[in-house]
């Protein structure tokens, strides 16, 4: 029977690995997990913000980011693709 | 979760927190994004636990395109989708 394990400390073990988070709206973003809070607001680095716009998909490079996590919906952790 | 309350103090705040990351990134220029996707770039002046910004030599942009310009700029922390550096930290 496993462990239960909370969502918080979820995210804390993504600290150091590339994530991609999903916001409510068209609006997604990658880079590596620096740092969050009790709000999940989300400290990122090396971010890339990609945007559904109707002309198709912008890409925008950003440095380091503080998102704020009201808009956050989900969030995957990228380097576990590679356990598969 | 309340997105009225500001974040709370911690004495021992981990490296790589929202607090620590405030901290480092007054003084340097930074691009706010809003929720409506326009852009605000300036030098950041402060900011609180609520993400209420104000910002100096600010340019704004929307669509890609510079739409006005402020000596002095407020911005409401509920409308902050990001705030991200323009420069290294």
């Amino acid at each position: 029977m496993a462990s239960t394990i909370l969502p918080l400390e979820l995210v804390d073990r993504c600290i150091g690995s590339p994530i991609w988070v999903l916001m409510k709206n068209e609006r997604e973003f990658t880079g590596t997990l620096m740092g969050f809070d009790d709000y999940v607001n989300m400290v990122l680095k090396d971010v890339k913000e990609f945007a559904v716009t109707p002309e198709g998909i912008t890409e925008t490079d950003l440095g380091e980011t503080l998102l704020n996590g009201n808009n956050i919906a989900m969030v995957r952790n990228e380097s576990m693709l590679a356990v598969v | 979760m309340s997105s009225a309350s500001p974040q709370p103090e911690e004495a021992a705040a981990p490296a790589g927190s929202p607090s620590e990351f405030l901290k480092n990134i007054v003084g340097k220029r930074v691009k706010v994004r809003i929720g409506s996707g326009v852009d605000y770039h300036g030098l950041l002046t402060c900011l609180d636990g609520y993400m209420n910004v104000a910002l100096e030599e600010t340019e704004e942009w929307a669509n890609g395109r510079k739409t006005a310009e402020y000596g002095d700029c407020f911005l409401r922390g509920n409308n902050v989708l990001y705030i991200s550096a323009l420069e290294e930290l």
